[in-house]
């Protein structure tokens, strides 16, 4: 029986299962059970990784808690990771076995209209939805205990484990060279946040921000608001600490929103900014706050823009009045408007070239086994990025 | 005796002409005789040539109570005039200049005006109630009781003679068409720059337009000049479609036979997905929520033009927004009146924009209630009112 050590040169591996290490989520809320599974060979359009380290992203904490669907139980969670490829299936030919890669839960197949027009990020061919299977075949899985039983995959990805198999559409290669605990955060977070600045808003230079929820999003979006020159960054949160994280991000002001007294958060920043800001971001996932957001954003050309995810079933709620004469824009981004095999290798060349900085979101390094103290770290908000490292 | 000649006489002086003045709301317009006081400091006073009915003037007349009623009121903002005399401090416009009266301002001072991001204008856009723009409720027009009539949109020009401030004014061309011209005041002109400058329709793109007026007959020729691969058309009224076509509509939804689907379950099936972009012109949030529902995932684009009456939310369901869709909402297509006008009207002068078929009928100002009924009944896409006939 194959073990995770093989080497990539034994070509016996390639056809077979491989016996590996994960963190199955297997009842929403409780901690991952570390056991040894099994991960099929990659079907045709496949490639399987084996992963150097994942990095835990609130969205995995959404669905180990969540008792509804989509959430399904046992699932191997993870999405943001930075792996090697060990071996493809058929009719792969983008990467080989060595390749480094990030495998990415937002789809880039390329082929699609949508992959082909330059206005839009999302893939109509693999469409973004949390689907516990492979997103080519129809329910299946790569993943079993083993009892036989089959395991979830989540977000096309399932990093929380020391080999998965992705969908070729998933895979994004990358310089070998790049530090693995920092491009790792670029297959999720990171590029959401950076994206949604440089790519949805199209931040220019000298313009007002603000981001409503400083979790490592809104860190991403001040980052990349910051590397597009944005004079003004003001951070809006519930937790005073995250202003002193903040301003190593760039945030150069902050609204405790908590703290507004009588006047509700948008007067506040509608005072502070003489009219509203040229852009505000929505970081946190809540109508009422994009609502909020909508509010002081600049009438004449101000731009909302709305990255979180919130319940399914809510809605935002505009009043017409305002929408016709005032002039806002709205706009929902999801990976920060960007395709991920064109945009991810262009924001690893401006980490290497020293623009981007990636290094303070990783504020916590574990070892795989560890994972469920780095669920516990962000459950208690004490950490931006903690990395996993694989064995 | 020309016409400056016969302007000089009234210069400083008010003018006694007709109007046609709201008394209450919904009721026929009576024709009456106004007082018109010559123009303040920034103000100019013109002669109307022709005025056209825009169903703005309609929602208006309609309102009967709440902060958006006033009586007596002249209403009419789409039109085309002549200076007749100008106040002090306007620079730019002379006894004799064609013009064109514009509700959406253009201070040309503000931090607004002076940046090309938007047309929207600080200094004044946010007060669409006042008689004047720098004298408050003061009214230029009276009646022949010596009662202040209100005025609409700073413009009023269901009138012989109305007084404009400057920021609501831009001179044009004597060269093209008066009735051409006065189209490019409001409803044309905000489907034209809806398209061009608020979405930048690109060639190939697929467009869907709710409300087959002037407004969205506008959208589709200007989606239609910039190479749109299908242009669907959503109206209640079976005839819009063969108007429609003659300005490049390509489909027809009729939004009363869409039977248990809703109209945007109806246009993601035509094209498989959504449109790239979908226009409001009508003015109703249902039809705006709609709109917003027919845009392809990833990277559909909503642009509401339609005025509303009432004000109630629209509601965006955040599973779509967040998937790449864009709302905004402009008012005159985006466009700054006295940048963008001429070179609209030179468009039209090269031949390369058309504005026949926008014009179904042609009466005299003392007609203007039949220019309601038509507009109302369906009839009419734009009805000229010729004051001189």
């Amino acid at each position: 029986m194959e073990n995770g050590n093989s080497s990539f040169g034994d070509k016996k591996c390639a056809l077979k299962p491989i016996r590996c290490k994960a963190a199955v989520s297997r009842k929403a809320g409780e901690a991952l059970v570390m056991e040894e599974i099994m991960v099929a060979p990659p079907q045709p359009y496949e490639v399987r990784i084996r992963i150097i380290c994942t990095a835990l992203c609130h969205s995995d904490v959404t669905f180990w808690k969540l008792q509804v669907p989509p959430a399904c139980f046992p699932r191997i969670l993870g999405h943001e990771a930075i792996g090697v490829v060990e071996s493809v299936g058929e009719n792969v030919t983008e990467v080989i076995e060595g390749d480094t890669v990030l495998p990415t839960f937002m789809a880039d197949c390329g082929d699609c209209a949508d992959c082909k027009s330059h206005r839009s990020n999302l893939c109509s061919k693999f469409p973004f939805q949390v689907s516990p299977w492979m997103p080519r075949y129809e329910n299946s899985s790569r993943f079993t205990d083993l009892n036989g039983n089959t395991l979830f995959h989540f977000l096309n990805v399932s990093s929380f484990s020391e080999y998965t198999v992705v969908d070729v559409a998933n895979v994004v290669k990358i310089d070998s060279s790049v530090s693995p605990s920092r491009a790792c955060l670029l297959s999720c977070g990171v590029s959401t946040g950076v994206g949604a600045a440089w790519e949805t808003a199209k931040v220019e230079q000298g313009s007002t921000v603000v981001i409503f929820g400083l979790g490592s999003i809104g860190l991403a979006v001040a980052e990349g608001s910051r590397l597009c020159g944005a004079s003004r960054v003001i951070g809006v949160d519930i937790n005073p600490d995250k202003f002193q994280i903040g301003q190593k991000f760039g945030v150069t002001e902050f609204v405790n929103s908590m703290t507004c007294g009588n006047k509700r958060v948008c007067e506040v920043i509608n005072e502070m900014t003489g009219g509203g800001a040229d852009y505000c971001f929505e970081c946190v996932g809540s109508s009422a706050l994009v609502q909020e957001a909508y509010a002081c954003c600049r009438q004449g050309w101000g731009k909302t823009i709305t990255l979180g995810v919130d319940k399914p079933g809510s809605q935002i709620c505009l009043d017409s009045f305002d929408v016709l004469h005032h002039g806002k824009t709205l706009i929902g981004s999801l990976f920060g408007g960007l395709k991920a095999k064109t945009h991810i290798p262009l924001l690893l060349k401006r980490y290497l070239s020293n623009e981007l900085e990636l290094d303070k979101f990783v504020t916590h390094e574990k070892k795989f086994e560890e994972i469920n103290d780095a669920f516990q770290l962000l459950l208690e908000g004490k950490c931006i990025r903690c990395v996993l490292w694989m064995g | 005796m020309n016409k400056t000649t016969s302007f000089s006489i009234n210069k400083g002086k008010p003018i006694r002409c007709k109007a046609a003045v709201c008394r209450k709301a919904g009721e026929p317009f009576v024709m009456e005789e106004v007082q018109v006081d010559p123009p303040e400091a920034y103000e100019v006073r013109i002669k109307i040539l022709c005025t056209s009915l825009c169903h703005t003037d309609v929602t208006f007349w309609k309102i009967d109570s709440g902060p958006l009623a006033r009586f007596p009121r002249i209403l009419g903002h789409e039109a085309v005039g002549v200076v007749e005399s100008i106040g002090e401090n306007v620079d730019g416009f002379k006894q004799g200049d064609i013009v064109l009266p514009v509700f959406h301002p253009q201070c040309e001072e503000c931090k607004d005006c002076k940046s090309s991001k938007s047309n929207w204008c600080s200094r004044f856009a946010d007060d669409f109630l006042s008689n004047t723009r720098r004298y408050g409720m003061a009214s230029r027009f009276k009646d022949s009781s010596g009662q202040d009539i209100h005025n609409l949109f700073y413009i009023s020009s269901f009138s012989e003679y109305t007084v404009v401030d400057i920021a609501h004014l831009v001179k044009i061309s004597p060269e093209i068409p008066v009735d051409k011209a006065a189209l490019l005041s409001c409803g044309v002109a905000t489907g034209l720059g809806a398209v061009w400058k608020v979405a930048n329709v690109e060639e190939g793109s697929t467009v869907a337009i709710f409300g087959i007026g002037a407004v969205g007959l506008a959208v589709a020729e200007a989606a239609r000049l910039r190479g749109a691969a299908r242009i669907i058309g959503v109206d209640l009224n079976p005839d819009k479609f063969e108007i429609g076509k003659r300005f490049g509509i390509t489909d027809f939804v009729n939004s009363a036979l869409c039977k248990e689907k809703t109209i945007s379950q109806v246009i993601r099936e035509m094209t498989g997905g959504g449109v790239d972009y979908s226009f409001e012109c009508i003015g109703l949030e249902p039809l705006m929520e709609e709109a917003f529902l027919s845009t392809r995932t990833g990277s559909g684009k909503t642009v509401i033009l339609g005025m509303t009456k009432d004000i109630l939310p629209i509601r965006l369901g955040s599973h779509d927004i967040l998937r790449g869709r864009t709302v905004c909402g402009t008012l005159f297509g985006g466009l700054k009146p006295k940048l963008d006008i001429p070179i609209i009207v030179d468009r039209y002068l090269k031949k390369e924009l058309n504005l026949d078929g926008f014009i179904t009928h042609e009466l005299g100002f003392e007609e203007i209630n039949k220019a309601f009924d038509l507009l109302m009944e369906g009839k009419s896409i734009r009805c000229v009112l010729w004051m001189d006939r």
